[in-house]
């Protein structure tokens, strides 16, 4: 019986263990996916210096910027959460004309010039939703839409 | 819906990621829960696949009803051929839907509820049936005995050759490599049963094997060639176990988790970083994945004190059948939702196979019920039920083969390798659905 106990007494331990380690390294990720700091995407929600320009809702929106250059994406693959429901905005600036995908359901298309432009796109399901460019074959952005 | 061919998996949005405290509350539920287990349950073994289990009476209309089911599989798949070779190669093309999801996916649930499912309408065992019939040579035994050392491995391999084409290859969702992997799958269960009889399929069909091994998690089971009811978990211990079966369930364990890994922001930002074709480093990390889940496996069913007429290197192979529920949780996990979404929208897609407007079945006009990814919460619960659910009956399984094989003095501590890994793979599972 001794090692009956002696086996209850390491579980115990164990699971306090995993418990608490578990606990403290999984508290770093959380941010992870939350968005790519310092680089392009701008969740500019609240901050939008625009207080002229009417349509409130768009205001709480998300506002996201992206760069190509030459078959360089920036951000390429960032995770950004936006709101179900609330038009994500995508200012691309590119040195040539494409077309994004945006793998909702049912899809998207996002079709840019060469230049700046601004498209509006609206999710209205949860779920991670890819932006993905076709040639070349990338994933530009992982919408999480919550 | 536009009709164009993206180089894009099947689906359009996927999961949310499990919140952080589910994912935490149910790897500490699973480490809780194993060490009780270890702690408090039985010392002598409890299943017996040689006893036990309710006979049930086969009544002589079975065989008239198990060639019902074998000429609708046929159906169904000269129906699902016909789309492959005359339909358009688009993503409304019912092809990918029946092959990826309402067969791949769909095992699952069909073997849980009705056992050896795949084994009663595959095509491909049909077909090798009617040969034998023609040729009058008994369906079982082909020209040559099958090489029993053989085991299970040709499966893994058939297995990794599927899980490679469905989350590796960039072209998985076109017409032509679809048609040519199911060509070679077919010529290739067709020359080895010709030779080795359907014994070949038993042990090297991909989705014969995999189906087999999830309906011993069903609530049906052969003793002394009659059919009995039992406990799911007495009916997983009578898997039979034959080399090759830890690297089966590895494949169907690793590339589970590697699904997972390949959609994570993290490995998006490497693959794209190389400047590579995707699939060399994605080849690379499924090839990781699989044999790493096999390899760490193994190393921890051989850590134990044996007895002397028992060979170590046969442990592996002995002890994989409890991994079969971890898959199962695994499963249910990643693809519950996409079954119950792309399922249906495959089903609806199946009514006009050629894309011609037509509505053959009358489920042309049905809406897809999007309630489970609308209630993220609930979907998040389920998946990590499922993954301690599996995590659960998998550690049970392992107990009870431990106490049937390790001698007295290693019963305990001999498991606890075991158990450490089983804890890891849970962990490992619910930290990769929290990540992706």
């Amino acid at each position: 019986m001794p090692r009956r106990r002696l086996i209850a007494v390491a579980a115990l331990t164990l699971t306090a263990t995993l418990g608490l380690s578990a606990c403290g390294g999984d508290d770093e990720p959380t941010t992870t996916p939350a968005s790519p700091q310092g680089s392009a995407p701008t969740q500019s929600g609240e901050q939008s210096p625009d207080p002229g320009s009417g349509s409130e809702v768009e205001q709480s929106g998300t506002r996201i910027e992206l760069t190509r250059t030459g078959d360089v994406f920036d951000p390429s693959g960032a995770r950004v959460k936006v709101k179900r429901g609330e038009a994500v905005t995508l200012v691309i600036v590119s040195d040539t004309a494409g077309s994004l995908h945006v793998h909702s359901t049912p899809e998207q298309d996002v079709e840019y010039r060469q230049g700046t432009s601004t498209h509006e796109v609206v999710i209205d399901r949860p779920g991670v939703v890819e932006v993905e460019s076709h040639d070349p074959d990338l994933v530009v952005l992982q919408l999480e839409v919550r | 819906m536009d009709g164009t061919v993206l180089a894009h998996g099947l689906g359009g949005a996927k999961d949310l990621p499990i919140p952080v405290d589910m994912a935490v509350a149910g790897a500490v539920a699973a480490l809780v829960i194993s060490f009780s287990v270890l702690a408090l349950a039985w010392r002598t073994p409890r299943y017996d696949a040689s006893r036990g289990g309710l006979p049930l009476t086969v009544p002589p209309a079975a065989t008239a009803l198990s060639w019902v089911l074998r000429a609708l599989g046929m159906a169904f798949f000269l129906y699902v051929a016909m789309a492959a070779v005359l339909g358009e190669d688009t993503l409304v093309n019912p092809v990918f839907g029946s092959f990826y999801v309402l067969l791949w996916v769909g095992i699952v649930p069909a073997s849980l509820l009705f056992g050896p499912f795949f084994k009663a309408v595959s095509p491909a065992r049909t077909l090798a049936m009617l040969v034998a019939k023609l040729t009058g040579a008994p369906a079982d035994r082909g020209l040559l005995p099958y090489p029993e050392r053989l085991g299970y491995w040709p499966a893994a391999l058939t297995l990794f050759a599927f899980v490679w084409m469905e989350l590796v290859f960039p072209h998985a969702t076109q017409l032509g490599p679809v048609r040519l992997w199911f060509a070679l799958y077919l010529g290739t269960m067709l020359i080895g049963s010709a030779v080795y009889g359907t014994t070949f399929l038993a042990r090297a069909d991909p989705f014969e094997v995999y189906s087999t091994l999830v309906g011993r998690l069903s609530v049906w089971g052969r003793r002394d060639g009659r059919l009995v009811v039992r406990s799911p978990l007495a009916n997983l211990d009578a898997t039979p176990v034959r080399p090759g079966l830890v690297a089966v369930v590895g494949v169907l364990l690793g590339s589970t988790a590697y699904d997972s890994f390949r959609e994570s922001p993290t490995w998006l930002r490497v693959v794209q970083s190389l400047g590579i074709e995707r699939a060399w480093p994605d080849t690379a990390a499924l090839v990781v994945f699989t044999a790493g889940v096999t390899l760490v496996f193994a190393a921890a069913t051989v850590a134990t004190g044996v007895s002397d007429h028992q060979a170590r290197r046969h442990l592996p192979d002995l002890f994989a059948h409890s991994v079969v529920p971890i898959i199962v949780g695994y499963m249910v996990a990643h693809y519950v939702n996409f079954f119950v979404e792309f399922g249906q929208r495959t089903l609806i897609d199946l009514s006009d196979p050629l894309t011609t407007g037509a509505d053959y079945l009358g489920t042309g006009d049905w809406q897809i019920n999007y309630w489970l990814s609308m209630h993220p919460t609930v979907l998040a619960s389920t998946k990590v039920l499922a993954i301690v659910t599996g995590h659960v009956l998998g550690v049970v399984a392992a107990h009870d083969r431990a106490m049937k094989l390790l001698p007295r003095k290693h019963q305990l501590v001999g498991q606890l390798p075991l158990l450490f890994v089983m804890v890891g793979f849970t962990a490992g599972g619910l930290y990769l659905l929290f990540a992706s």
